[in-house]
């Protein structure tokens, strides 16, 4: 249970494929300037990812390194095709402004090396909790800067106008993006240290006073 | 005066400056000497010969199942990847187990895919662009500027991930800072 726990928050907090990783992090950087294509990013993302993992996870693994690979971006291309009709139902302003970014989601690294490298390892189970925790971190840093950078640069919130004295057009530029993840990136590892500090510090109590 | 306009132009057009495409990719490559010039070599050749194979693709593919693109590109670097696997494999053996990794991380990549795109979105905007050779310049550019991100992320990677450095902004963070401020250099040019 403790083990499960951990999965499901370690893809969140403790090892976050953005801010950690760094994978997948163009969307974030162009297009994550206002909630809605963020909205926008969160379902194709989590769909072409949880589907195309799901999907490849029955590929047989003797096959060489290879073809496996190959065989995981073509089954996340042809999952994308679906994924994009059912957007263009749903957010068909958004994938307009989103454009090449959206079929780029599909052979993101998470599907393509992760899967071999991480997620084919574990158990089905856990892989499943493994993979939802990668997505709902993706989700959760793709929301904070839709909502920040859409805040700071426009001055709205979901373009509804909000009062605010401070408005820096720059970062719905692509250099904004660049400038303010990785300032999140850093505040990101800041508070995971200062977890990990408090944690260590626990821990080590409980040491001594198992002695 | 043309070099510099053609330097101005390069720049203007990087994908990574100025879409973000492979920056990840770029890391990687900005680690070493050795990395950035295996990287950069493997990723100017998928950008070049698939920008080549994506011209026939593009013309191929109606726009009416435009969807299907990304499947066929897909296809296309899939079979570079085994050829240049087996190319290296065959005539360069004694470099096979260090360039593997290299073509491993280039092949499937948005600095490769998203060149792919570019040049078809670029193409459509522009009837100038839309020719064989528009787009295999137009791909061999695109890997010309990802050499031209990585020598300027190597100049400061050291710097970046020194101990003068704080603790939680050494390496990834601080050289996306420092991207983003090269990238805002280079916005101004446009």
């Amino acid at each position: 249970m403790n083990n499960r726990k951990k999965l499901l928050f370690g893809g969140v907090l403790g090892d976050n494929i953005v801010l950690s990783g760094l994978m997948v992090i163009s969307p974030v950087i162009i297009c994550g300037d206002t909630l809605k294509n963020a909205e926008a990013l969160i379902y194709a993302f989590s769909a072409i990812t949880f589907l195309s993992v799901l999907i490849s996870s029955f590929v047989p693994r003797k096959l060489p390194y290879t073809a496996k690979i190959i065989i995981y971006a073509v089954i996340s291309s042809l999952v994308y095709i679906p994924v994009r009709l059912a957007a263009s139902e749903f957010y068909p302003e958004s994938i307009e402004r989103i454009g090449i970014y959206y079929p780029l989601l599909a052979v993101n690294s998470l599907i393509v090396f992760q899967t071999e490298a991480k997620f084919y390892r574990m158990k089905k189970a856990d892989m499943i909790i493994s993979l939802l925790s990668c997505i709902l971190g993706f989700d959760l840093v793709m929301l904070i800067t839709g909502f920040l950078r859409e805040l700071f640069a426009y001055g709205t919130i979901n373009s509804k106008i909000v009062d605010i004295n401070t408005v820096i057009n720059g970062l719905a530029q692509p250099f904004g993006g660049f400038i303010f993840l990785g300032l999140m990136c850093g505040v990101y590892r800041y508070i995971r240290g200062m977890v990990s500090k408090n944690n260590n510090e626990v821990r080590s109590g409980t040491d001594v006073s198992d002695k | 005066m043309f070099l510099i306009n053609d330097l101005i132009a390069l720049l203007a057009a990087n994908l990574i400056l100025s879409q973000a495409l492979g920056t990840s990719t770029l890391f990687i490559a900005a680690g070493s000497r050795k990395n950035l010039v295996a990287t950069a070599g493997v990723i100017t050749l998928f950008t070049t010969i698939g920008s080549a194979a994506s011209f026939f693709i593009d013309l191929a593919v109606p726009s009416s199942v435009s969807d299907l693109r990304l499947l066929f590109y897909t296809l296309v670097i899939a079979f570079l990847y085994v050829a240049l696997l087996i190319i290296v494999y065959k005539f360069g053996s004694r470099w096979f187990e260090d360039m593997r990794k290299y073509i491993h991380v280039s092949a499937f990549n948005c600095a490769v895919m998203g060149t792919l795109f570019t040049i078809n979105k670029r193409a459509d905007a522009d009837s100038a662009l839309s020719g064989f050779g528009g787009y295999v310049s137009a791909g061999f550019e695109a890997g010309i500027g990802f050499v031209i991100a990585a020598i300027i992320l190597t100049a400061a990677y050291r710097k970046l991930n020194s101990r003068k450095v704080p603790a939680a902004f050494r390496g990834f963070p601080a050289m996306l800072v420092y991207l983003g401020i090269i990238s805002m250099a280079v916005y101004s040019l446009k």
